[in-house]
């Protein structure tokens, strides 16, 4: 039995204002409420509420009007009773209008709930505003997470006092031993006061205290409510227990309480512990450092004295922290992916562009209506009705039209809000903080009143002040045939704007289907077909030394390339696609760079010898790697030919010296093709690589060349691996292609979403445009008839109409082409590149619209052709 | 006495007030109209009605205990004032004064 929602009390006070009568109904609906599962719940709750409030609104301004004579609330519910009723005197009609606007106003609200929930409150924390994010700064410091130096981290904790709880965290790939049952955990390492500074409390046992991060006491964990279910059974008696993360002994002191996930979908938590050597680096960074305001404290307080503290460090240790200073954010801002800002903005300006051109469809229907009912309002015009009345009258109306489309709309978004939470991976969901709260809430039904309320005004205006300006005595004398040019006029420039509206989105969303094809099936410079990856993050204690670690590849490999149906396994440090990456500062031998202190970057991969085989990566010149290339030989590397021209522009690379910075020197025996590592920021990024077995480290990833379905081979991968080394957990085994899928992931949603809306928007212009011509055609029936009997032949007749809808067209689609362009600017540059403006998308779904276009304006000059003069005639 | 005047619908509210008898509130009222009249009364029309049977002084209301239920809050209970009874008798009378002698016309 679920409870009503709190945001209904609300509601309910706009009917009843007593608070104990209130509590009554709420207290009835509960019980009545009974076992209906959470969604129909809510949405039954929500038709009652919305029934009982309008009736004891209704009510007691009934009373209202009879104690007091309150002009304005009498005149008012007047208004509604008399909107009321004329709505449903033309239910086809009202019915069409509460559906288009339901699409248009659904789209809005489904955006309005996803920016809400991911941008204005994706953390379900108290006091989430006086939270903050602290960044280092410094040249070429392009992100605000992981920016900061455990020595500078330390510093801060100690002098700031408008911050208190100041906390850094540290990402940490646990390998978790449970139950004799390795998994790879998603963990944090993080310092005593994260909790605190969170204003979050362990649903059993403790959080970390200050001892907790001395060394040597700092073998203790907090698990996530997740994982204490999964893993644990949600044993009560858990706390105290032991457990094993990554080869050393660790006791659980707490469990967080539920849904508590931060950051990044973590699941377990241990002291940030820093050793002597740690305690003094002020110039390695990667710490992520977040605090809680102190009472009484402000965000410009934090960041002045933040200044202040940097500044000091900065004379303190200027070796270190030259031209590094500190950035205050609130968490909220500090965050945010940086494109989500972007693709939201751009989501929500179509789907605005959705709602206006629905407003237009309405419009104009209205404004059918207010020609039938012209007579009628000049009729009371005559019998002394003010204008403002009238006006207002009809304001009331298409307000009511308007709030009816609410429970629709709110529907619509409900289903789409559904859809894109269920279709989102778990595995990346983790990383967007506020996706599982995507759906209703009371702002989403604040934000659509109010925005259907707004709307209503947009669309009822303009034929409400048609109406009004009306003159008495033309509107009574006219016949009821002839309708002004004025508004027909009008009729013709609403028609124009929905071809212009639409034409863009349809262009925008072409673009973004076309970029995400192109993602998904275009060259990658490796072959992504029949491929199974699979990554490993070595336990430190177990491969401590580069020799134990060559040893599990080795013998990983071995049994790897035994399975029936693997045609070659090997294995890489970073894999494509997979959102990793291992920058390194370089030196090339003889092209210094020009300023030391800012040395070139590349990306570093290490691979066994079958790597560029197995991924078919074609060796450009020289040779790949063999067996020789072992500790103990030549150290060797194959630069990607993106390298070889940026570093040796005009020579060649082969037999060259280079080296990662402080590290020996590598001679270059190979140049191989470039390869696409991430289509958002490393699209043939310099690169190089060198053997495994000249250099190994803990992060590994092997790739299987296969025949037949790479996915089926999954599981005796896993086996295989198991046999090596049982308690190493693997992760992400899937297939080349889930792991581009997945990496496009964000892409694929804007387009779908962006298709979605252009197909909104060319269905609802496509309608508007029938709906006026059909009724152009039914306006001129007389005048046709009169052509035809004095002899124009039926094609002349076609072709007027047919050249009348053209007309509207081709205005509409010359104007939505210019805004096309410049919103697939708008795209390209917020899309960092990722969507490409290509005419031949504008002039594609220009001809889309124009076709269906015609279509539509087909049917009624057909009848108009077939119109009968007698019959026509005999209409007078 | 000023005479108070009834409505259908604040008739057949107050009748089933009667039949529910001590625990009448808003469930059992709705329902008890529902099986006797087949007809079904809209929520927000039942409070409305009750209110202003209050405000008229036909009913009086009482708080009964926190019901877990309910979110742990009281039910209201609904009873009839002697000066409700007096109305229904009346109107009561009222309508049988205006059925004698047409059975033959109405019935069958």
């Amino acid at each position: 039995m679920h409870p009503p929602p709190r945001m209904l009390d609300r509601l309910l006070s706009l009917g009843i204002r007593d608070a104990q009568r209130r509590d009554m109904v709420l207290g009835d609906l509960q019980e009545e409420c009974g076992a209906r599962s959470r969604g129909a719940a809510t949405w039954w709750y929500l038709r009652q509420v919305f029934g009982i409030t309008v009736r004891s609104f209704v009510d007691r301004h009934k009373k209202a009007r009879a104690s007091t004579g309150d002009v304005f609330m009498r005149t008012t519910i007047m208004d509604l009773r008399h909107g009321a009723r004329s709505l449903r005197k033309r239910p086809a009609v009202t019915a069409v209008v509460a559906l288009t606007l339901a699409l248009g106003l659904g789209a809005n609200a489904t955006v309005f709930n996803i920016i809400d929930v991911l941008v204005l409150r994706p953390f379900p924390l108290p006091d989430v505003d006086r939270i903050l994010l602290l960044a280092e700064t410094g040249p070429r410091m392009e992100f605000r997470e992981e920016t900061v130096s455990p020595a500078n981290f330390l510093d801060w904790r100690e002098r700031a006092d408008t911050i208190r709880h100041l906390s850094a965290m540290q990402y940490w790939d646990a390998n978790l031993i449970a139950m004799q049952d390795p998994e790879r955990v998603q963990g944090y390492l993080v310092s005593s006061g994260l909790f605190d500074a969170l204003g979050v409390q362990p649903a059993l046992g403790r959080g970390f205290v200050r001892d907790d991060e001395t060394q040597g006491r700092h073998r203790v964990v907090v698990i996530g409510d997740g994982l204490w279910k999964r893993r644990f059974g949600g044993d009560p008696a858990i706390v105290g227990k032991g457990v094993t993360v990554d080869g050393e002994p660790y006791q659980v002191i707490g469990v967080a309480p539920p849904r508590f996930d931060f950051p990044d979908g973590s699941e377990l938590w241990a002291p940030l512990s820093f050793d002597a050597a740690a305690r003094t680096q002020r110039d390695s960074r990667f710490l992520t450092v977040i605090g809680r305001l102190a009472a009484g404290r402000n965000e410009s307080d934090a960041a002045a004295q933040m200044a202040l503290i940097a500044q000091q460090l900065q004379q303190q240790y200027p070796e270190a922290n030259r031209d590094h200073g500190v950035r205050v954010f609130t968490l909220r801002a500090g965050m945010l992916d940086p494109g989500t800002g972007t693709i939201l903005s751009l989501w929500q300006a179509s789907a605005v562009f959705v709602l206006l051109i629905a407003c237009a469809n309405i419009a104009n229907l209205l404004l059918a209506r207010a020609a039938e009912r012209r007579r009628e309002i000049a009729l009371r015009f005559a019998l002394g009705a003010g204008r403002g009345r009238v006006l207002r009258e009809l304001l009331v109306e298409s307000s009511l039209l308007a709030l009816l489309a609410v429970p629709l709309a709110i529907a619509f978004a409900w289903l789409s809000l559904h859809a894109i939470r269920v279709s989102m991976p778990a595995r990346i969901l983790r990383f967007v903080p506020g996706w599982q709260d995507l759906g209703f809430n009371g702002r989403l039904l604040g934000f659509t009143t109010v925005l259907a309320l707004a709307t209503g005004g947009v669309f009822g205006l303009l034929p409400a002040l048609q109406a009004a300006r009306s003159s008495v005595s033309e509107a009574l004398k006219e016949s009821g045939r002839t309708s002004t040019a004025g508004r027909q006029r009008l009729r013709r420039v609403l028609v124009i704007a929905e071809m212009a509206l639409a034409l863009p989105l349809l262009v925008a969303a072409g673009m973004g289907v076309l970029g995400t094809y192109r993602f998904l099936n275009g060259p990658q410079g490796y072959d992504p077909d029949g491929l199974l990856t699979m990554k490993l993050v070595l336990a430190e204690r177990t491969y401590a030394n580069e020799t134990a670690i060559r040893q599990f590849v080795t013998r990983g490999l071995e049994s790897l390339a035994v399975i029936p149906g693997v045609e070659r396994a090997a294995a890489t440090n970073v894999i494509p696609a997979s959102g990793g990456n291992v920058v390194r500062a370089i030196d090339i031998d003889g092209h210094p760079a020009p300023n030391p202190r800012e040395p070139p970057t590349v990306d570093v991969r290490s691979v066994s010898i079958d790597y560029f085989a197995a991924m078919r990566i074609p060796i450009r010149a020289g040779r790949a790697f063999t067996t020789a290339d072992r500790e103990g030989t030549a150290r060797v590397a194959i630069v990607s030919e993106s390298m070889a021209r940026k570093h040796w522009p005009g020579e060649d690379p082969i037999g060259r010296r280079m080296r990662v910075r402080n590290g020996p020197w590598l001679t270059v025996v190979g140049v191989c093709g470039d390869i696409i590592q991430d289509w958002f920021n490393r699209v043939n990024a310099p690169t190089f690589y060198q053997p495994f077995a000249q250099a190994a480290g803990t992060n590994v990833a092997f790739v299987l060349r296969t025949q037949g379905d790479p996915a089926a081979l999954a599981p005796a991968a896993r086996q295989a691996l198991l046999g090596v080394d049982p308690v190493q957990p693997v992760f992400d085994v899937m297939t080349m292609r889930r792991a581009l899928k997945e990496r496009t992931i964000g892409l694929q949603y804007l387009s779908a979403v962006m298709s979605a809306f252009a197909f909104l928007a060319l269905v609802l212009a496509i309608v508007g445009l029938y709906a006026v011509m059909a009724y152009l055609v039914a306006q001129r029936t007389h005048e046709i008839g009169v052509r035809i009997a004095l002899g124009a032949a039926p094609t002349d007749v076609f072709r007027l109409t047919v050249g009348q809808a053209a007309r509207l067209t081709l205005v509409g689609a010359a104007i939505g082409f210019g805004l096309s362009v410049a919103l697939s600017r708008l795209m390209e540059a917020g899309l960092l590149g990722i969507a490409s403006s290509d005419a031949r998308v504008s002039v594609l779904f220009a001809a889309v619209l124009i076709t269906s276009a015609l279509l539509a304006g087909y049917l009624p000059a057909r009848r108009a052709a077939a119109v009968d003069p007698i019959i026509a005639l005999r209409t007078e | 006495m000023a005479e108070i005047y009834l409505g259908e619908l604040e008739q057949i509210l107050l009748l089933a007030v009667l039949r529910v008898g001590e625990e009448a509130y808003a469930i059992p009222i709705l329902k008890q109209i529902e099986a006797q009249t087949g007809r079904k009364v809209a929520r927000g029309a039942l409070y409305t009605a009750l209110e202003r049977l209050e405000a008229k002084g036909c009913v009086r209301s009482r708080l009964g205990e926190p019901v877990p239920e309910r979110g742990g809050r009281a039910r209201r209970y609904f009873t009839v004032t002697p000066a409700a009874v007096r109305a229904l008798r009346h109107s009561k009378q009222a309508l049988m004064r205006l059925w004698r002698g047409l059975d033959s016309v109405l019935e069958g």
